[in-house]
């Protein structure tokens, strides 16, 4: 019984804490999405994959939104026909490239400057290599959920903007907006098609109408998966015994394992991940807090249901395989290597 | 000619306000503080009014003219499923009074150690502050920089924490103890310390909430050197509004 309330409370505590920045992150992302006209962002991103690798990385300084948030940014910058390494760098780095997650990682680590950089810098570098990675798979469309992919141009030399050459309207499904100007599909990649076509002639009330419509729809669906994630987050955090995971704390690779075991599990918003690393931090190799702030945001246990909504299972299993080697390996190297 | 009734708005609308009110409800009724940290509470407190504020532009639809509610919108998840999980958590967390973790999670998540897992910046709780003045956080961080027990004898204590029943300590020894909060109640962790009574320990239930005055002695206890509170008096207080400690 006191652990069915422990688990209800975790439970409880993770969704209350997470709501808000859930909130944040499709705000932003349905503003984005009615406001800025992605086409033209995508337009003037490098098409070189290491180059569009990079830029994916620091659109997080654009989009300041958490690993809650990222899932639909990045859903939309694929069906805007944003190159794959343009997507996926910003996929895994957002979460923790923004001016948000530097900010509270800063005043976490007050006494250790460093561990900001080292994040920062590690993220960029991790997220660039595995962008490179997929850059390889110039459709994505086999990577992902149908119900996205058929939004997806089919596979043209140049990428076009999605949904811009029209195929038949009349044939699609989805919600729409009736109104006398014409008519407006109102679902997510139909919220490009707002962004896209009607921009110019769309008021600022059907903007700002349109905006609550999407952040609806996503904050219903990404909330439910949210729902789930802390539910499991919850019952691992009370069914594992926390001192299995501790007592692997000291040696500098078993403290990387067990530290990115823990980031995983506990499923913590990137935005506060970083104050909950520091009641580690006395115990724990400075690597091994490493691994946990750059592992824990670009996979955990509550995204990765929200990544199912988007990719299929193999492609989430290669992005967690290879962050979850690059993020070892680096933060390994920084433990053997540096006296920081 | 009647307007027909639009569920699926309706449906959405009451999600959208039961998910606000779910949350401005831990506000009102004091609760948030079992699930996070006060410095975050503004950042619930704020998505609960967004919340309700969406549940009501929602809800205006419902009376404005049909002009685009239409049938069917695609989705990864099916828009009822979504919307029943939504509808039933925001139901059970309207229900539910969530309660602080208590000496069984204390136990699970291991407090028997004299030195945990703490935060760092331990110059900040430096041993200035007076001895009886410290909570049970400032003794933790004040052992964690120098853990020698000898050096803090006879210093007065002065905390305020619920009980624990350690299952291998003699009927008189009990731990004071409280949940340290970083952010919010999924990192809280335990801190206690050791108090030797004059009589069974059993006049004291776990979880019941105690304030203990005394003063601080070295005892070998688990076959490890502890401080160990003698106390002066141990009297029965009502849980803290704010159950853990930052």
């Amino acid at each position: 019984m006191a652990q069915l309330n422990q688990g209800l409370t975790l439970f409880l505590s993770l969704l209350v804490e997470a709501t808000p920045f859930l909130l944040l992150g499709v705000a932003f992302s349905s503003i984005l999405a009615v406001f800025i006209d992605e086409r033209q962002l995508i337009a003037h991103t490098p098409r070189n994959p290491v180059l569009a690798a990079i830029a994916g990385s620091l659109f997080g300084c654009l989009f300041p939104v958490c690993e809650c948030g990222n899932v639909p940014v990045a859903r939309r910058l694929i069906t805007q026909g944003a190159p794959s390494a343009l997507a996926i760098g910003f996929l895994l780095a957002a979460p923790t490239v923004n001016p948000i997650v530097f900010w509270a990682t800063w005043v976490a680590f007050r006494d250790q400057p460093a561990m900001v950089f080292w994040r920062v810098g590690l993220t960029i570098l991790i997220s660039v290599i595995i962008a490179c990675v997929f850059s390889v798979q110039k459709d994505l469309r086999p990577f992902l959920q149908s119900a996205i992919a058929r939004y997806l141009p089919s596979p043209a030399p140049e990428p076009a903007p999605a949904l811009s050459g029209g195929g038949n309207s009349l044939l699609s499904k989805g919600t729409f907006l009736l109104q006398s100007t014409g008519t407006v599909k109102l679902d997510q990649p139909l919220m490009a098609t707002v962004g896209a076509a009607a921009l110019p002639t769309l008021s600022w009330q059907t903007k700002l109408q349109a905006v609550l419509e999407m952040m609806l729809q996503e904050f219903r669906e990404l909330g439910a998966v949210l729902v789930m994630g802390s539910a499991i987050a919850a019952t691992v955090q009370v069914a594992i015994p926390r001192e299995w995971i501790l007592a692997l704390g000291q040696g500098p690779i078993t403290s990387i394992l067990a530290m990115m075991l823990l980031a995983w599990v506990v499923s913590i918003c990137s935005t506060v991940d970083s104050f909950f690393a520091l009641s580690f931090s006395s115990v724990f190799t400075s690597g091994s807090i490493l691994a946990f702030l750059v592992f824990g945001p670009m996979i955990d246990l509550k995204n990765i249901s929200l990544l199912l909504t988007t990719f299929k299972a193999r492609a989430v299993v290669y992005l967690f395989v290879l962050a979850a080697q690059l993020t070892f390996v680096f933060t390994l190297a920084v433990n053997l290597y540096t006296s920081w | 000619m009647k307007r027909p009734f639009y569920w699926p708005t309706f449906w959405d609308a009451l999600a959208l306000l039961l998910w606000g009110l779910m949350l401005l409800r831990y506000w009102w009724s004091g609760r948030l503080a079992v699930l996070l940290h006060p410095d975050y509470h503004w950042l619930a407190i704020g998505a609960g009014w967004i919340l309700v504020f969406m549940a009501v532009w929602r809800g205006v639809a419902l009376f404005q003219l049909p002009k685009k509610l239409a049938a069917e919108h695609i989705a990864l998840l099916p828009r009822r499923w979504s919307l029943t999980v939504l509808l039933a958590i925001a139901v059970f967390g309207l229900i539910y009074v969530p309660r602080p973790f208590a000496s069984e999670a204390a136990l699970a998540r291991g407090i028997a150690e004299p030195v945990r897992v703490t935060r760092s910046q331990p110059q900040r709780f430096a041993r200035n502050t007076p001895p009886a003045e410290r909570s049970l956080i400032d003794w933790i961080r004040t052992l964690n920089v120098y853990p020698e027990p000898d050096a803090y004898a006879d210093e007065p204590v002065n905390v305020v924490g619920f009980v624990i029943h350690p299952p291998e300590w003699d009927d008189n020894y009990l731990m004071v103890a409280r949940f340290v909060l970083t952010c919010c109640a999924a990192d809280a962790y335990p801190v206690g310390l050791p108090v030797e009574l004059s009589g069974d320990r059993r006049e004291f239930a776990p979880d019941s909430w105690i304030a203990v005055q005394g003063i601080m002695q070295t005892e070998t206890l688990d076959g490890q050197r502890r401080l160990v509170i003698q106390p002066d008096e141990v009297v029965a207080v009502d849980e803290p509004e704010n159950p853990y400690e930052f």
